[in-house]
């Protein structure tokens, strides 16, 4: 079975979003693989562990300092992958056509048995990207997978919506994106990153073919602060929050 | 003319009340523009009574009744939505920013080409007939604006707890769509077998009221005295990331980073510290937060409207009790 991953880069938690002069300043930023997209390649690692034979390929379209992400992914127990980095991207339209263009390729114009995603980045947090490069593929998806489970014929899947869940039977090839819940990503061996040094990671040249279909006009902090109004009692907030929202 | 689609959600025959917020929502837009029209489509079988209770203002809704539409399919409803737009001759569709819009508008943008701009919280229309987008990017942190390129738009809206709405003595016209040609490749289309809802609990997406329990609750039992709060008030329980992955708590009762963004009007945080990531989950300002927390140093009290320093333990089972009584007298 192939199985395709497409994995991207986000700030870690602790990084700090800073401004100088007015402009986004990402350079104190340590960015690390989306939480999301660990889900997402730990359930394609586990599959391959169960379908021998199989074969996960990484996908990325990031600068070229995200190698070292990549190898994270191949320590993890993909077996290649594949790098875009001569192009920048600017929206989740151009990434889906980018990663469309590099899967395409990789597979000789045939298509993998399945491609895994995060369900969104925590950076920007579409979650475009997935459906769009399922679309572009022209094989079925479904967004937010908390449960997997397949068999050579068919796949069925969970998902999570708002206040309920819904049972999904979908085919091969199709296209998933991953949701907190699927599985617990393993942690790497210091063997396994020896190894994974050894394994190949390909660079891939893409075009753009279209704009962008969105652009970004401004982005500035976001302030937050409120000046806390300490109450002494119970009572007294159940007072304020009623009398000057009437929530009650 | 904007000519505006409202895409309103079904689950189980009810439409959602974050679909029922963005009608009203699009309705104040059209207003604020003049010279606008306002459609809806609604896919699947509802009760209509409720329907037509819960939304005004001028419009003509379009209702595809049909079996097929009851449960979710991305490419019955995908062709629906396409075949409303180009009936009415539409430019912009709304969504309510819910689990199903984000699968289905990716998809739509595709086949329509269109711009397609996510999760919006604020609609910025000063300058000119051009919705701009905002919405907090990068853990909520910084707010940015995005554009859309194209001339066809899709915007999916964060449910907002201001309610901008005017009550208007309009109703929209419903219109049955009789038959809705589908298409016959099924295959290439996941198929939803079985949808089971679980009962009697608000998702925290919907619910006006949260009650949000974190670290500090101490353990699941802690957290009975929450749902008890939620119960009272008509909300939601909703928790940190530590309380999850503790196992105290679902993954979908997640706010945060990892987990949802929330826009309730009130949001009581209890024993959570107010990690950034955490406070990532809060998608408007507008949300009045109050905070019971016995560090009085805590990051929440920051960002929180009302504080009560004290440990939850002691302070809930009060407040719990005086909610009560409040309640009685009223």
């Amino acid at each position: 079975m192939n199985i395709a991953v497409c994995v991207c880069q986000v700030p870690d938690t602790a990084s700090v979003i800073g401004f100088v002069d007015g402009a986004i300043d990402l350079t104190r930023v340590n960015d690390v693989m989306n939480p999301y997209d660990e889900y997402a390649l730990e359930e394609a690692v586990s599959l391959k562990e169960r379908f021998e034979g199989s074969i996960v390929t990484v996908f990325s379209v990031a600068a070229v300092s995200a190698k070292e992400m990549l190898r994270k992914a191949l320590a993890m127990g993909a077996d290649r992958a594949v790098l875009v980095s001569n192009i920048v991207v600017s929206d989740s339209f151009q990434t889906a056509q980018v990663l469309c263009q590099a899967i395409s390729a990789f597979y000789q114009q045939a298509l993998p048995d399945l491609v895994f995603c995060g369900k969104h980045s925590t950076d920007f947090q579409n979650g475009q990207v997935p459906p769009m490069l399922a679309e572009m593929l022209g094989i079925p998806s479904v967004t937010g997978i908390t449960a997997f489970h397949a068999s050579f014929e068919s796949i069925q899947v969970e998902r999570e919506i708002e206040g309920g869940l819904e049972y999904i039977d979908i085919n091969y090839p199709a296209l998933l994106s991953a949701d907190k819940g699927l599985n617990m990503p393993r942690k790497t061996s210091i063997r396994a990153v020896i190894e994974a040094r050894k394994k190949t990671i390909d660079l891939f040249y893409a075009t753009l073919c279209e704009n962008a279909s969105v652009a970004m006009i401004s982005i500035e902090p976001l302030e937050r602060k409120k000046i806390c109004k300490f109450m002494h009692s119970e009572k007294e907030l159940i007072r304020h929050l009623n009398e000057e929202y009437s929530f009650f | 003319m904007n000519k505006f689609l409202v895409f309103l959600e079904q689950r189980e025959g009810i439409v959602k009340k974050t679909s029922i917020d963005t009608w009203n929502r699009v309705q104040d837009l059209a207003a604020l523009y003049g010279d606008s029209a306002v459609f809806g489509i609604l896919a699947g079988p509802v009760d209509l009574q409720q329907l037509c209770a819960s939304l005004s203002g001028k419009g003509v809704i379009y209702h595809a009744s049909n079996e097929a539409f009851r449960l979710y399919n991305p490419g019955h409803y995908a062709r629906l939505v396409a075949e409303t737009l180009k009936l009415e001759a539409c430019t912009t569709i709304f969504f309510a920013d819910t689990v199903l819009s984000r699968d289905l508008a990716p998809k739509l943008s595709l086949h329509l080409k269109a711009s397609l701009l996510s999760g919006c919280t604020i609609f910025d229309v000063s300058k000119e007939v051009c919705v701009r987008c905002v919405r907090p990017v990068y853990s909520g942190s910084t707010i940015a604006s995005f554009v859309a390129e194209r001339s066809i738009r899709i915007y999916t809206i964060l449910s907002s707890a201001k309610l901008f709405h005017s009550i208007s003595e309009d109703y929209p016209t419903i219109i049955p769509l009789e038959t809705c040609r589908l298409t016959g490749i099924e295959e290439l289309f996941p198929v939803v077998r079985r949808m089971v809802m679980y009962s009697g609990r608000q998702d925290v997406t919907e619910a006006s009221i949260i009650v949000a329990g974190g670290r500090g609750m101490g353990g699941s039992e802690g957290f009975v005295i929450l749902e008890q709060l939620a119960q009272l008030l008509g909300g939601a329980v909703g928790a940190s990331r530590q309380a999850v992955d503790g196992g105290w708590r679902p993954h979908f009762e997640q706010i945060g980073q990892t987990g949802k963004t929330v826009a309730p009007a009130l949001y009581l945080a209890c024993g959570i510290s107010g990690t950034p990531q955490h406070l990532a989950g809060l998608g408007s300002g507008s949300t009045v937060v109050a905070a019971i927390n016995s560090d009085r140093y805590a990051p929440i009290f920051d960002v929180a409207d009302y504080g009560i320093v004290g440990d939850v333990h002691l302070v809930l089972p009060k407040l719990l009790d005086a909610l009560h009584e409040f309640l009685k007298r009223k």
